[in-house]
């Protein structure tokens, strides 16, 4: 459980959003919708704990997200970056098992990868190289190496990027599943997706103006306009 | 993994002592084989008194500057990144060459001192210039860059005052030159000692080398390690300056060598680095004093000579 109080989303000395107050639970796939710039990655940054948020306003299974150390954080929470950072090469099965290190895994590394590989239909891709993926198979070894963390909190900054639209149905179907044993959280403008498999939503609209709740309730059509409003 | 790693260690090792023996026995004076142990024989003495301390020399340079480069080009994900960016070779000269023009008499072991403490402090004033509660990588390239064109401009400075017989113990600290000063037995404990606390930190580096956000989501302490990296990086830099000046084109090119020999796993990259910097620049050294003898040409010349068309070629043979 990943329960957000009173949290402020600042960037950069300017605060983004205020007053944030939501809990995601085990068993719920949250969506995050809001208009770009709104600081939906830089809240998703602070969930991870790459940023620093002030006040112990993010607690793990009640532990606040200060006290927790780096790789026991990784072994809570595994985090799916919307952006590429320049990187040296490495082959795509070794990229995967990165995920693991939390856990300090010595056996059954090789397995797990494997098996992740042929869940998310990339075992072809084994031994390429990195940075010869097109964009869509680069995204999809990201999301293996998210899943081979095995934590038990999963956020996705924009998964559906870069994906065809017959991985993206799947990939949909996927996180719904992952929702039953990991509380899913996941920043995406797809509506229509979000509307078809999230149980629940976050909808920012301005800087202190948010609703957050389940999808049914959230996504009628006088909310959706409030969003569309230009 | 571990058959590839014992592999590639004894491969190298051997490698080495071949080049070492042949370095011991190549020169302006060829010697035979059995003068290497026969201590009657009279080029015994040129072998073990001449010939050894600048072998010593050579594997412990190039070492450094090897570990430093693949630490380095990790570090920044920039391919053209040399143990230089740090600003350490800058530092290292400004620091010689203001003793040397201000006549300050010092003795060769404070001298290699005095020139290490300049290439560390330039480096940790690149740290200070470039760090914001953690490195940030981007500046600390573009600040390396830049302060290298400011010690040049020192350098140039202290060049055009100096007096014409200054000149000669100057250009060693610009061009390079292993013959100068004598390795100690600390220095091979300062490498070996940074090998080994890098090789135990080899899966946070591979990790790191796929960025610093990606290295913290997934459980490495990105930051601290960043400092570790850099720290580490600068010694062996400065220890290599500091003994021989500054050699180009080692630190650039032996980590890019390794990188395509044995892939891009650090338990690897790290023990056959060390390798391969030692037997590429003890094979450049040997050839720069053996090729024109009695005539000594400057490594740096042969480092470029040689590592040009076997990278060329390499880098030509993968995808």
């Amino acid at each position: 459980m990943i329960s957000i109080k009173q949290l402020d989303v600042i960037r950069d000395e300017k605060v983004l959003l205020q007053g944030l107050d939501v809990t995601f639970e085990k068993g719920q796939f949250w969506g995050i919708l809001g208009r770009n710039g709104l600081g939906k990655t830089t809240l998703l940054h602070q969930m991870a704990g790459l940023l620093p948020s002030r006040n112990q306003s993010i607690h793990i299974d009640g532990m606040p997200l200060e006290a927790i150390d780096i790789q026991a954080r990784a072994r809570q929470i595994s985090y799916l970056l919307q952006i590429q950072e320049p990187c040296l090469d490495c082959s795509v099965s070794q990229a995967i098992a990165m995920g693991q290190f939390a856990w300090q895994a010595k056996h059954n590394e090789a397995e797990a990868v494997d098996e992740l590989m042929t869940m998310l239909k990339i075992s072809h891709l084994k031994d390429r190289s990195l940075l010869h993926l097109s964009g869509g198979e680069r995204r999809k070894v990201e999301l293996a190496t998210c899943l081979a963390q095995k934590s038990p909190h999963l956020i996705l900054d924009e998964p559906l990027n870069h994906l065809d639209c017959v991985y993206q149905q799947f990939l949909m179907r996927l996180l719904v599943k992952q929702s039953q044993h990991q509380s899913v959280v996941m920043v995406c403008h797809d509506v229509t997706a979000i509307q078809a498999h999230c149980t629940h939503v976050l909808l920012l609209l301005a800087k202190d103006c948010y609703l957050a709740g389940e999808s049914a309730t959230i996504l009628n059509d006088k909310n959706l306009q409030r969003l569309f409003d230009d | 993994m571990k058959q590839g790693l014992l592999a590639g260690v004894v491969m190298g090792g051997l490698l080495l002592l071949l080049v070492v023996v042949a370095s011991l026995l190549l020169g302006p004076v060829s010697t035979p084989i059995n003068a290497l142990i026969d201590a009657q024989n009279p080029l015994h003495e040129i072998i073990w008194q001449v010939r050894w301390p600048r072998v010593l020399n050579a594997l412990l340079v190039g070492a450094c500057l090897s570990l430093a480069g693949l630490l380095i080009q990790n570090m920044v994900k920039n391919p053209l990144a040399d143990p230089y960016l740090l600003g350490v070779s800058g530092g290292a000269a400004s620091v010689q060459l203001f003793f040397i023009l201000t006549a300050t008499s010092l003795s060769a072991n404070l001298q290699v001192l005095a020139g290490f403490a300049g290439g560390f402090a330039a480096a940790m004033l690149l740290l200070k210039l470039s760090y914001f509660g953690q490195i940030r990588t981007n500046k600390l390239t573009l600040n390396g860059v830049v302060l290298a064109f400011g010690f040049a401009a020192l350098i140039s400075m202290m060049l055009a005052l100096a007096p014409p017989d200054q000149m000669k113990s100057m250009m060693f600290w610009l061009m390079g030159d292993l013959s100068f000063v004598r390795t100690q037995w600390w220095h091979f404990v300062i490498v070996g000692l940074a090998g080994l606390l890098l090789f135990r930190q080899h899966r946070p580096l591979d990790i790191l080398s796929r960025g610093e956000l990606f290295a913290t989501k997934s459980g490495v302490n990105a930051v601290r390690l960043n400092v570790l990296v850099f720290s580490l990086t600068a010694l062996l830099t400065s220890v290599a300056v500091a003994q021989a000046g500054t050699i180009g084109f080692v630190g650039l090119v032996v980590p890019h060598l390794m990188r395509l020999l044995v892939g891009n796993k650090h338990q690897v990259l790290i023990p056959m680095s060390l390798l391969g910097g030692a037997i590429f620049l003890l094979t450049a050294d040997t050839l720069s004093r053996t090729v024109m003898a009695p005539i000594q040409l400057p490594v740096g010349i042969f480092t470029a000579l040689i590592g040009v068309p076997v990278f060329l070629w390499l880098n030509s043979k993968t995808p």
